[in-house]
């Protein structure tokens, strides 16, 4: 070994720092493992063990230490290698425990709880406490834990070579593995007839089948909870207000709608019917939107669909109830309404997350077929509500999640399932970071295409892995939804994600405008995708691909890619297809950037969020949604940021600086930067940038 | 002649509509406190019968009305444009901001839906200020004209 020039090497330590090499420490570290099995060493053998030792250069410590154990092994020192092993690991354990220490301390420190979590900053978390840290800590052991499953069914699968080429695209940030925190399938969109027949025995709960209105609002909450507690991410209950219309109808009469003035109640309280819904509405919103133990104190993330007359008979023609009872649109059209306009209001009370509300309507012509529904809608959006919008010019898709477009596969009704086409959802989502692989392509002189096909080949085998896993996991018994048909395995979809589609066109210096060159590398791209979510597709194995919503993984992605020395053009990357900071791009082109021909190629969706600093009249929101129609943009929302006054709680739907009540200037936005609305005080510290960066369009 | 400087569709100008707003150049107007004092100048593309038609052709249906912010350099002109709208686009309504308080002599409004008059003055508020000097007037359906201002003080219906 070196020993003339030795003070002038650097070594690296585990911190990255550097340190000149000094041998006394790897003698002492010798004599210290012979002294351990009781015994002294001689010079000679240190000698002799120090010539095995090459010290090179900015080496690593761990690395010198390899070379030490391996020393010892060859010169047969056998009992004080296992020694010296021994304590190596000794304080490998105890530097693990004091990093979760220091992160246990900076998490406490931190402003909120999304800036403080380490692994999931979406998370959809008001305050931190104990509870929240709680759930923090075991997350890093999720994530070997998954990656270990994956890779070992990889292996399995498809050999070393594709196992290990997966950890190193995902260590590299070409793959993103979302929720890896979690060991639950994503999110699903459930039916809920399953409950309706046999209460949730069959899901491991205690709650019999609903017979009434009110054992329907307690139990479809436990049910809610117990289906979420199994996902990683949301539950839909698509049915949610047909179910409710049903029990409503039981108690008062299938044509309640038409007096619901009439008092029900005889207490003093003297309740109409009116009331008598709305309490109901409140007992179930306010329920779901507790943070949840089970969830590490996050609410559960819960959606629901309202539907035009058209979608409803296309859905539920063939639906009966248990008692041969059908659905009833007259009814359920007024409950709809009442419940959107009982929840708008109700949203200037409290800040209330959930449910996601969708509304589905099929277009014709450029415009909503069902004009009530078209009219209704505009008119909600002019009234300050905040809710998505899902055109299809035919029933054969539907997205009742808050982001997630799902094509239906049958509409037929099954006595033991209910509506085919309600059930759906993604077993899992894995990320592809566009822009890293499209600069990395540039930077190896290769053409991104090509290396594009190995990324996206690489994804759709690892997650016919995590497939497969899945199923394991439901041969053991472990997945109870899917057994008693809450979700149907085989409409679940395997969903790869992308992100980075617009810095990734910008670092081929292609301008983010309705133009020929951007739509082919849209197209491109997508399509791609595309071509191997068919190629890959079986009987029993769908794929989607989505443009996520990227809540965190858009601001890791925009760090690690400028760590590496990639161009970064901002700290979080759009989750859209225009630059959210463009002001250049009005309402119109913004429509178009999410139009049929860029989404084209999107199977699972992507959601427009509409940035507005003020809101629209009636006839303006008819107007856009007759331009998203015609555009063939899907799936959209406008969003103007609520403001909520910090010194006396009022919460008003415009954007205003100063509270109207009691004029203090110390106020926050609730805003949907993500799927749902949130004060953005509690995004994490990159997302509050970016809410602050977005640019709202102003109405001038 | 008229030029524009830029263009951008708008919600606020013109109550209900979706409209594409034409800044127009060569402000001749020199209201104190201006908000763009850079369309004094000489900037732009000229708006010619080709221009419009390509602008609106990129806008299509979206669009249901067209305002022209300014032009007061020569009204004779925005008529003959509007003209050439109502004749090519009837789907689309025609606006036009002036910041004239009256309208000019022998000037032909047919074939305009909304016209503002009236200058900016700082003291007294844009539109949207109820003590504004700014009018707005929508034409009726008996040919018309209604003062349509007190729409801007409306507060959304949901408060």
């Amino acid at each position: 070994m070196p020993t003339t020039n030795q003070r002038d090497i650097l070594i690296t330590k585990r911190d990255g720092k550097k340190e000149v090499f000094s041998i006394e420490k790897i003698e002492h570290a010798i004599t210290k493992a012979f002294l351990s099995v009781g015994s002294f060493v001689a010079p000679d053998t240190i000698t002799n063990l120090l010539s095995r030792i090459c010290i090179k250069k900015d080496m690593q410590v761990e690395e010198i230490q390899n070379q030490i154990e391996e020393a010892l092994m060859a010169e047969r020192y056998f009992k004080v290698a296992k020694a010296y092993m021994l304590y190596r690991q000794k304080h490998f354990e105890d530097r693990a425990t004091r990093d979760k220490l220091t992160f246990l301390m900076n998490y406490c420190k931190a402003n909120n709880a999304a800036t403080g979590s380490k692994y999931d900053a979406n998370a959809n978390v008001e305050n931190k406490n104990i509870a929240t840290l709680i759930g923090e800590l075991p997350k890093q052991n999720f994530i070997s834990l998954n990656r270990r499953l994956l890779t070992d069914r990889l292996k399995k699968m498809y050999g070393k070579e594709v196992s290990e080429q997966y950890i190193n695209r995902l260590n590299q940030h070409f793959l993103y593995k979302n929720d890896e925190t979690s060991l639950a399938n994503y999110c699903a969109s459930i039916t809920m007839y399953p409950w309706l027949i046999s209460g949730t025995a069959s899901i491991g709960g205690n709650s019999t089948v609903p017979t009434n209105l009110k054992s329907f609002c307690g139990g479809f909450i436990n049910m809610v909870f117990m289906v979420s507690s199994m996902l990683s991410g949301a539950c839909a209950t698509p049915e949610f207000l047909m179910y409710m219309n049903y029990f409503i109808g039981k108690e008062y009469g299938n044509d309640y709608y038409t007096h619901t003035k009439d008092i029900v109640d005889l207490s003093k309280k003297k309740r109409t019917i009116d009331k008598m819904i709305t309490d109901c509405f409140e007992q179930i919103v306010y329920s779901i939107n507790q943070p949840t133990g089970a969830r590490n104190f996050q609410a559960v993330f819960w959606n629901i669909s309202y539907y035009d007359k058209y979608y409803f008979e296309s859905l539920f023609e063939n639906f009966m109830f248990p008692d041969g009872n059908k659905p009833d649109w007259s009814s359920l059209n007024w409950l709809q309404k009442r419940f959107m306009r009982w929840f708008n209001q109700e949203r200037t009370r409290a800040v209330l997350t959930f449910p996601v509300e969708t509304m589905a309507m099929l277009t014709e012509n450029g415009e909503p077929k069902d004009k009530e529904y078209g009219d209704f809608t505009a008119q909600m959006y002019a009234e300050g509500h905040s809710f998505f919008t899902y055109l299809s010019d035919s029933p054969d898709s539907l997205s009742s999640c808050c982001r997630l477009r799902n094509e239906i596969q049958d509409n037929e009704f099954s006595y033991t399932l209910g509506a085919g086409g309600v059930s759906t959802g993604s077993k899992s989502v894995l990320t592809i970071n566009l822009n890293r692989c499209i600069q990395y392509a540039k930077r190896t002189d290769q053409s991104y295409m090509t290396f594009l096909e190995e990324i996206v080949d690489l994804a759709h085998k690892a997650q016919l892995a995590y497939d497969e896993n899945l199923k394991e996991l439901q041969k053991s018994g472990m997945l109870p939804l899917f057994d008693t048909g809450y979700i149907n395995m085989s409409r679940q979809y395997l969903t790869i994600g992308v992100n980075g589609l617009v810095e990734a066109a910008e670092a081929l210096d292609i301008k983010i405008n309705d133009n020929p060159a951007y739509l082919t590398f849209v197209q491109n791209v997508l399509g791609l995708i595309e071509s191997y979510n068919k190629k890959y597709r079986t009987k029993e194995t769908m794929f989607n691909c989505e443009m996520i919503p990227a809540e965190n993984v858009g601001v890791k992605h925009a760090k690690w890619d400028l760590e590496e020395g990639y161009k970064v053009l901002r700290n979080c990357y759009n989750s859209y297809f225009y630059i959210v900071e463009d002001e250049s791009l009005n309402i119109i082109d913004k429509f178009r950037l999410h139009g049929a021909k860029y989404i084209k190629h999107l199977t699972g969706g992507s959601a427009l969020h509409m940035n507005l600093t003020e809101h629209l009249s009636k006839a303006q929101y008819k107007q856009l949604i007759k331009v998203a129609a015609t555009e063939g943009c899907n799936y959209f929302t406008f969003n103007i940021p609520n403001t909520i006054c910090n010194d006396c709680g009022t919460i008003d739907k415009r954007y205003l600086h100063e509270c109207p009540v009691c004029k203090s200037t110390n106020v926050d936005y609730l805003t949907r930067v993500i799927g749902y609305m949130k004060r953005i005080s509690n995004f994490s510290i990159p997302r509050q940038e970016e809410a602050q960066r977005r640019y709202y369009d102003k109405m001038r | 002649m008229i030029k524009c400087a830029s263009y951008d569709v708008v919600f606020r100008e013109i109550p209900n509509e979706v409209t594409l707003a034409l800044n127009l150049s060569l402000c001749p107007n020199r209201c104190l406190g201006c908000h763009s004092p850079n369309l004094r100048e000489d900037i732009g593309e000229i708006v010619d019968e080709t221009l419009l038609t390509n602008l609106i052709n990129q806008y299509g249906k979206a669009i249901t009305c067209l305002c022209f912010m300014g032009g007061d350099n020569d009204p004779l002109l925005l008529s003959q444009l509007a003209h050439f709208i109502k004749q090519n686009f009837a789907h689309l309504k025609v606006g036009w901001y002036s910041g004239r308080s009256k309208r000019p002599e022998r000037f032909e409004d047919a074939d305009f839906d909304y016209i503002k008059l009236g200058p900016y003055k700082k003291e007294l508020g844009p539109l949207d200020k109820s003590t504004t000097n700014q009018r707005l007037y929508e034409k009726q359906v008996d040919k018309s004209w209604k003062d349509i201002t007190s729409q801007f003080w409306v507060l959304p219906s949901f408060l």
